[in-house]
């Protein structure tokens, strides 16, 4: 679930109503990287540990909805230890509810309509939707081949940020300024931002810095990408 | 008239981009609807409180979310789904890209500035985008989640058969 996208208080509460079902108490450690587990028999004292890497994953809110189903179903006794091992790895071999040319397509309406909501112009949100559409394929394209995910979002902005720069190229419209900005909205880590501050207000310290950094990385990895497009493009930018 | 339209316009294009922020995420596809319907209210919530009440846009923004958070936790049992899912979405065409934008781009002017007077400028512009940002981002995030922790009863259970 941490890998997936998942808020602290959320795994924990999942984690503690599969264990009271079955009589035990959870401590549960979250990391950057790691998960630290101990399981405490309340009957008779005895206690397991365990720990683990966090899974590096795609953010999937069909696979939290699923898992969080699944503890409801153990804690409720619906399932036996067998069954619901065997219902996990099923939904972890989920594959994506959208088919990838219609991910496609939704995300650059979506970034066109977040330029439209700026107060971009029809010419603004052309633009952006092409730069959009050409980001995102290229970013599936290089998550194909395991690129490493900053240079991948340095790589998307940069090339997103050229498209987005032909309204002040061929001057297009009345809003370039707004087209250059929303063209690289897309790669922006929204659900980790949110994420981190949700730990932060269900004192999960630790996990909240560790999203927010990550989330900052990658923004400054979208500022780099837009910051060679504006060098390369020439823009005299004003405020 | 033109008020009706404009607060529909605005709905409208929220709708869209929280159905494609949405994907980005791979929801249950029940979940789309709901993302839609939700980001509308929320984001027409906010326009109206800006431009008919006069609020400022943080201020906005707060209400706008506990908005969403409010309607993700009363759906989320209905669909059997956790109220994030889609809650997350729905607050994502509020994010303040504009004021983070000209943040970002007075901070590299900051970098190349000559004399006070150019550094000055560029640093008001950076920091008072900066700080808009992050307030509206705050405001975005601890309202959509007050309704969620508040209702906690009705949130962590929304996934029970």
């Amino acid at each position: 679930m941490l890998g997936c996208g998942a808020s602290c208080i959320r795994i924990t509460r999942n984690m503690g109503r599969m264990a009271g079902t079955l009589g035990l108490a959870v401590d549960l450690i979250i990391l950057p990287n790691h998960v630290s587990l101990t399981l405490t028999d309340e009957t008779t004292g005895t206690s397991t540990h365990s720990s683990c890497a966090i899974a590096k994953l795609p953010i999937s809110y069909n696979v939290n909805t699923r898992l969080s189903r699944l503890s409801w179903d153990v804690a409720e006794g619906r399932l036996s230890l067998r069954e619901s091992e065997a219902r996990f790895r099923e939904i972890a071999r989920q594959s994506s509810t959208v088919s990838k040319p219609l991910l496609v397509i939704l995300v650059a309406l979506a970034n066109a309509s977040f330029c439209r909501l700026f107060g971009g112009d029809w010419q603004a949100m052309v633009v952006v939707g092409v730069a959009t559409v050409v980001g995102y394929l290229l970013k599936m394209c290089m998550l194909k081949h395991k690129v490493d995910l900053k240079l991948m979002i340095v790589t998307c902005s940069f090339v997103s940020s050229l498209i987005g720069s032909l309204c002040y190229v061929l001057h297009w419209g009345a809003t370039p300024e707004i087209a250059l900005g929303t063209s690289v909205l897309y790669l922006i880590p929204g659900i980790i931002y949110i994420n981190a501050v949700s730990d932060m207000l269900t004192n999960h310290y630790l996990c909240w810095l560790s999203r927010f950094m990550q989330a900052l990385i990658m923004t400054a990895c979208i500022a780099i990408g837009l910051t060679g497009g504006y060098l390369l493009m020439d823009i005299k930018m004003f405020l | 008239m033109d008020a009706a339209w404009h607060i529909i316009q605005d709905g409208l294009f929220a709708a869209i981009a929280a159905v494609g922020f949405a994907a980005i995420s791979n929801p249950p596809r029940q979940a789309f609807k709901w993302c839609a319907l939700i980001a509308a209210v929320g984001h027409a919530t906010r326009y109206v409180m800006m431009t008919y009440v006069g609020l400022g846009i943080v201020g906005a923004s707060l209400l706008g979310a506990i908005g969403i958070g409010l309607l993700a936790t009363l759906i989320a049992p209905r669909v059997k789904c956790p109220p994030e899912t889609f809650s997350y979405p729905s607050l994502l065409p509020m994010i303040p890209g504009m004021y983070a934008y000209r943040c970002l781009q007075s901070f590299i002017l900051l970098l190349n500035a000559h004399g006070q007077a150019d550094y000055s400028y560029y640093a008001y512009h950076c920091i008072s985008n900066g700080t808009i940002t992050l307030f509206v981002i705050l405001a975005m995030v601890i309202g959509q989640w007050a309704p969620i922790l508040l209702l906690n009863r009705i949130s962590f259970s929304s996934t029970r058969r």
